[in-house]
């Protein structure tokens, strides 16, 4: 059964306390850290930075005396999920559940007494979990970073949040999840393909800095613009940035051309349901007896 | 007496490879059944089609009643296959509990420390895995097999790597599993003395074919030869005519158990001194090797 599955898919996680912190913990410390030092660092240089015309917008506002709002802070920050960092180290915990079984040939054991695609269901629903879970503690690590940046810039502290706030926060936060299981697919995929732990880490990573440069410096030149099917189609990353540029509205929104969002998620569809039933496929008539 | 293993007509390539090559047997319910042979016979690649990991190309297999891959049959089997590998991170006792979930079974700390006992790994039960010997391995290899009290366990060189102690208990285990505990072991090794001690029935396997099944008893009585010291060999060799073989100083006489005491009657009669009698020849290992056309080792001695 399913169920089975995913119970002890995520026993074993439990257990490793590596995957834990790098795929966790790592990414929110690194960048708590760094938004501290760097609070610091303008903190420092505050009044040469007032006085310059060309200091970027985001540091004077870091150092307006405004109140900052925690509320709001937190629905921007749920936009941030998917960063780069963190799609770099969720990809660590993802790899490993997806390709950890064949390092151990513990196939052999364990998929006697349930079907394979409940098994690679498994580990992708817990691999889901593990998203999660990294999303909300990089959610209380920009929380931390905005109270530190508080206190450094002696900035007094508000929470606004209303119920279009709420929605627009889950919103984003979604589309990051989806951003993240869109990007650990290709490890899913290259896991069941080549059974090794490091491809599954490299193909994501080669693929993502690809879809990234391709649409921005290879395409046009091409005749392909930006919101081009092309573009679009092979860039699910910025597919779902113009889906949240659509969410937060205002300016970002009007910018998004109204071909984009099916498109978007025409794009966004298929490079996450392709690699899953692949590897299902893939998976449902693999030889598990070889190394 | 019922089947808990079936296979007909079982057939397995790898291009041009025959692995197995029209198999047919039948493995019956209790005791310990060995499967021999040399490497390539196709002892694993039957495993492993019995435990679902790969397909056969043609023929059937049936387990427990039920096809291969059948969830109802799978679950009254366990199995270790060569020597295992786990998380390297988890304690042998966190091992059987996330194998107990994956099986669809309760975390039960009562159950996976009775199966850690009985293999002998109660004192290494919260060491990680990482720091276990190969040895140790085979112990929770052999204790994850049965983690969900299966009828039937699939043992692949269970005693691989265990050192003659080890060895000793592991047979013992395995002897108790099938004679106390009511389950039916089917094991592959390539120990014949092991085999012989521990098995009741054994089949010999030859390039992807069956080529002799039986109890052991069965395949090591046949073929059997009375060994005899006598004076004059010449005198002897003459009165036994093409029954009788000259090995070394002796006499092998190729007649049935129940004619030695006559020809030994016969032989003193002709006044031909014997010093010495005894049944000698076919343990497991002649019989394998005979089978085989593997290199045959000289004639041991049968006890019994």
């Amino acid at each position: 059964m399913w169920a089975d599955a995913i119970r002890a898919e995520a026993f074993r996680l439990s257990k490793s306390r590596t995957t834990w912190f790098w795929s966790v913990f790592f990414a929110p410390i690194l960048m708590l850290i760094m938004g501290a030092i760097s609070s610091f660092v303008i903190d420092a240089n505050a009044t040469k930075l007032a006085a310059d015309p060309e200091a970027p917008p985001e540091l004077t506002q870091m150092m307006a005396a405004a109140p900052l709002d925690l509320g709001q802070a937190m629905v921007a920050n749920a936009g941030n999920l998917s960063n780069a960092l963190v799609l770099l180290f969720i990809l660590i915990g993802a790899a490993t559940v997806y390709a950890g079984d064949y390092r151990w040939e513990t196939w052999r054991l364990i998929s006697a007494r349930n079907t394979r695609p409940n098994q690679l269901l498994g580990k992708l629903a817990v691999v889901t979990g593990l998203s999660l879970v990294a999303m909300l503690v990089m959610l209380i690590s920009g929380t931390l970073s905005d109270l530190v940046q508080a206190a450094v810039f002696e900035r007094s502290l508000a929470f606004t949040l209303d119920a279009g706030d709420v929605g627009q926060f889950f919103l984003l936060a979604g589309l990051s999840l989806l951003r993240i299981l869109q990007f650990t697919m290709m490890a899913l995929l290259a896991a069941v393909m080549t059974r090794s732990l490091m491809v599954a880490l490299f193909v994501p990573l080669v693929l993502g800095i690809a879809q990234f440069f391709l649409p921005m410096q290879v395409l046009p030149p091409m005749g392909f613009m930006p919101d081009s099917w092309l573009s679009i189609l092979i860039n699910p990353g910025g597919a779902i940035d113009a889906l949240k540029d659509l969410v937060r509205g205002g300016e970002a929104a009007a910018a998004v051309a109204d071909h984009v969002p099916v498109r978007a998620w025409i794009s966004i569809v298929l490079w996450t349901v392709l690699p899953a039933a692949g590897a299902i496929a893939w998976f449902n008539r693999q030889d598990l007896s070889k190394e | 007496m019922s089947a808990v293993i079936e296979t007909r007509n079982l057939t397995k390539t790898y291009g041009t490879v025959r692995a197995l090559d029209g198999l047919s047997l039948t493995i019956p319910k209790g005791g310990v059944y060995g499967v021999l042979g040399p490497n390539g016979a196709g002892k694993s690649t039957l495993f492993r089609i019995l435990l679902g990991l790969i397909g056969p190309t043609e023929g059937e297999a049936s387990v427990m009643g039920g096809a291969i891959r059948d969830p109802r049959a799978m679950r009254r089997m366990g199995s270790m296959i060569e020597t295992p590998r786990y998380p390297p991170y988890m304690t042998a006792r966190q091992v059987l509990t996330w194998l107990s979930l994956a099986h669809g079974l309760t975390s039960d700390t009562a159950r996976t420390d009775r199966w850690l006992e009985r293999v002998g790994l109660t004192d290494a039960a919260d060491r990680r895995v990482r720091g276990f010997s190969v040895g140790m391995l085979q112990r929770l290899g052999v204790a994850a097999a049965l983690i969900t009290e299966p009828e039937l366990i699939i043992l692949d060189e269970p005693t691989s790597g265990m050192d003659p102690p080890g060895i000793q208990e592991m047979r013992a285990l395995i002897r108790s599993l099938a004679h106390d505990d009511g389950l039916t072991v089917v094991l592959a090794s390539h120990q014949l003395l092991e085999v012989q001690r521990v098995c009741d029935r054994v089949a010999i396997m030859n390039k992807g074919k069956l080529v002799r099944e039986g109890t052991v008893s069965e395949l090591t009585t046949t073929g059997e030869r009375l060994r005899l010291s006598v004076s004059p060999l010449d005198k002897a060799t003459a009165l036994l005519g093409d029954r009788g073989t000259v090995d070394g100083t002796a006499l092998l006489a190729s007649v049935p158990r129940a004619e030695g005491p006559a020809l030994i009657r016969a032989l003193v009669e002709q006044g031909i001194d014997i010093d010495e009698a005894r049944w000698v020849g076919t343990d497991l290992e002649s019989v394998f090797f005979t089978e085989t056309g593997s290199i045959q080792t000289p004639e041991h001695d049968h006890v019994g």
